[in-house]
């Protein structure tokens, strides 16, 4: 008599069974997931607290806003993109923190927008390291000599670049003595190297001084300054220390002419400071591109009058981002770095903002990326080729632009 | 000037010391709340700086009893190193408190901007004098509290000579209280004369600790007249070392001075023999 095959699962296959089935997701391809259902991940590292709050808020809004809008029109590559945000606190600490959380857990494709030197210095390595593009305003020179393998633009002119300006403003004034006061950070050599490079030459002595930023009084190193009796005074840092120094210089008495970076000296230095301190002090800016569609349609996007360049830098950044990703018809850090030079191809069609763009790309049409904070052309760096800066000064409490 | 604001949380560093033997380095975060609190009474009440002081006073006080009672005081039994060891991490979680309920943001009192007074080449701001003052007050205060009050003279007591105040009946609980509470208070009032002169924030006790401490050593660890002079000497020395060195190595002179008084003279100016 013939034995009829068992039917009764053993214990043995039941376990070899259900192995399988745990395992599967981990070899088959992926192709068993919707291509729709995965979003696209772009984050915003910006400075929501510490030195760059003035900017950091204003950043996360215009990658929303841009992001929200790509979305209604249904997304890229037939997938949604999620925005995340996270702050770095105007500290590189923090800002590692933040970006090993964006890297590791939301696997984002580009970080976005990393506004202080010190952060971009310490994150970037992350970025590589892990193919991930970062689109940054950080303008340190150190930063884009870092051996970055392409992951890395930048919309703000770098500071070798910033510090020649404030050397022209020196030499077009006739200073004879310029003192330069900045606190550490990766920019204070590069800018103090450009301010000398151009200045001693034309026979103006340059003084230097780097401070600590946590300190509540550099009146010491006011009383340093003041013993060199300059005519012209650089003062360098962040908004919070802007303020500690010059109230110091304030109180010193000192009657020459004072300037620093217009990032340090906003609306809220002046309320920190005080009117009396803060009366007459020049700052210098990169321009943005004030004339551009890009910036009218930034403007209307933000319901905003006006527009620094650090939020036209964001909106480019996240447009940016987005064309590059939909030319190269990929989602991914190394489809960025490969492809953002090339969506701004001057025989392209010109474009302000991500819809028109990807209304082209899909068209098979090149692309000419206009942005508002200018053109956003790229050398092999990393640093921003075309740039034209703007001399401001504080005037009974308001900040007003002046001639050079 | 500047070392007359240092003296303040010098005294108020020694007396613990002198009565509780061990260094309490959560003394500065005790700046940073009374720092606070003279802020909150002055910006916030609108306040004169006279009642800002007071407040400095009570709160860095009150806070200060507060926190030996939960943090240190279970540890008296303990080796003066490892008191202090926990003293820091006390001071990490007051400034830590301050930070999540104010933030990292500098703040500043509600007074005008004055310019410097200058007399040739020296150049002193009328904060300071009146600094110099109200820290003067303080400690006058606190002298004839120490020398003319009960208290005071059975606090001096416990710091001669504990074994032989307990026997004669002085509770050394309470005088460790007291010694806690003038000692922070005294540090609040510290903290608030610095953020007078400059701005205040969560760490503005910290960066004066070592300063703060090299005056107690100077003067000599448990002399509350060591711990004005040591002020006024690394004050001082703070401020001439400007003349020799740039300001980046202000902050070295705490250093020195510590390391040259333990080579030299272990005690201090003032300290008895044997510290």
């Amino acid at each position: 008599m013939t034995k009829r095959p068992s039917l009764a699962i053993t214990r043995r296959q039941a376990i070899a069974g259900t192995a399988t089935l745990a395992a599967s997701p981990l070899v088959l391809p992926s192709f068993g997931f919707a291509q729709g259902a995965e979003p696209i991940r772009l984050a915003g590292l910006v400075s929501l607290t510490g030195g760059g709050s003035a900017f950091g808020p204003n950043d996360r809004m215009a990658h929303q806003a841009v992001i929200d809008e790509v979305n209604a029109a249904g997304g890229i590559l037939g997938r949604k993109i999620e925005y995340l945000a996270e702050d770095d606190e105007t500290n590189p600490e923090a800002g590692v923190r933040a970006a090993r959380k964006l890297i590791d857990v939301n696997k984002v494709v580009a970080i976005m927008s990393v506004w202080a030197s010190a952060v971009g210095t310490a994150v970037l390595p992350l970025c590589w390291e892990n193919k991930v593009m970062m689109l940054a305003i950080a303008a340190a020179d150190s930063i884009a000599m870092l051996p970055h393998q392409g992951y890395f633009v930048r919309t703000q002119p770098h500071t070798e670049l910033q510090g020649r300006e404030f050397a022209n403003f020196a030499i077009k004034r006739g200073a004879k003595h310029f003192f330069v006061m900045m606190p550490q950070t990766p920019f204070t050599d590069s800018v103090m190297k450009g301010i000398k490079d151009q200045c001693e030459p034309k026979g103006i002595k340059v003084s230097t001084l780097v401070y600590d930023a946590k300190k509540s009084s550099l009146r010491s190193e006011v009383e340093e300054m003041m013993r060199a009796t300059p005519d012209f005074l650089m003062i360098g840092g962040y908004q919070p220390d802007d303020i500690v120094l010059a109230k110091d210089v304030y109180r010193a008495n000192y009657k020459g002419t004072a300037i620093g970076f217009a990032y340090g000296l906003t609306p809220q230095f002046i309320d920190g400071a005080g009117k009396e301190a803060a009366e007459g002090i020049y700052s210098i800016e990169p321009v943005p591109a004030a004339g551009s569609s890009a910036y009218a349609r930034l403007k209307t996007m933000l319901k905003r009058d006006q527009l620094d360049t650090y939020v036209c830098q964001a909106y480019d950044h996240v447009n940016l981002a987005i064309l590059s990703m939909a030319k190269a018809g990929q989602a991914s850090g190394t489809a960025i770095r490969d492809t953002v030079r090339k969506i701004t191809n001057d025989s392209g069609v010109k474009v302000d903002n991500a819809l028109d763009g990807l209304k082209a790309i899909i068209e098979g049409k090149e692309i000419n990326y206009r942005g508002a904070s200018g053109p956003c052309r790229f050398d092999e760096r990393g640093n921003i080729v075309e740039v034209e800066f703007r001399l401001n000064q504080i005037r009974d409490g308001k900040i007003v632009e002046v001639k050079s | 000037m500047a070392g007359a604001v240092l003296a303040v949380p010098a005294i108020g560093f020694t007396t613990i010391f002198a009565v509780l033997r061990f260094a309490n380095f959560a003394l500065a975060g005790h700046m940073a709340v009374g720092a606070f609190a003279g802020y909150l009474v002055n910006s916030w009440l609108g306040l004169p700086a006279w009642a800002a002081v007071l407040a400095a006073f009570l709160f860095a006080a009150m806070i200060g009893v507060a926190t030996d009672h939960v943090a240190l005081r279970p540890l008296r039994g303990y080796r003066a190193l490892t008191i202090a060891i926990a003293s820091i991490a006390l001071n990490l979680m007051v400034e830590n408190a301050l930070r999540f309920c104010f933030g990292n943001a500098p703040r500043n009192f509600a007074i005008p901007l004055r310019r410097d007074l200058s007399f040739g080449p020296i150049h002193i701001g009328p904060q300071q004098i009146e600094n110099a003052i109200i820290a003067g007050i303080a400690m006058m205060i606190l002298f004839l509290f120490l020398s003319l009050t009960t208290t005071g003279k059975a606090m001096r007591a416990v710091a001669d000579n504990p074994a032989l105040a307990d026997s004669k009946g002085i509770d050394p609980d309470r005088m460790a209280r007291i010694a806690v509470a003038i000692g922070m208070g005294l540090g609040g009032i510290g903290g608030m004369l610095i953020g007078l002169d400059a701005s205040i924030d969560p760490l503005v006790g910290f960066r004066s600790i070592l300063s703060v401490f090299a005056a107690a050593v100077v003067g000599g660890l448990g002399n509350v007249p060591g711990a004005v002079v040591g002020g006024l000497v690394i004050g001082l020395a703070e401020e001439l070392s400007l003349l020799a060195l740039p300001s980046t190595y202000k902050a070295a002179v705490g250093f020195l001075a510590i390391l040259i008084t333990l080579s030299f003279r272990p005690r201090g100016l003032l300290g008895p023999r044997g510290v």
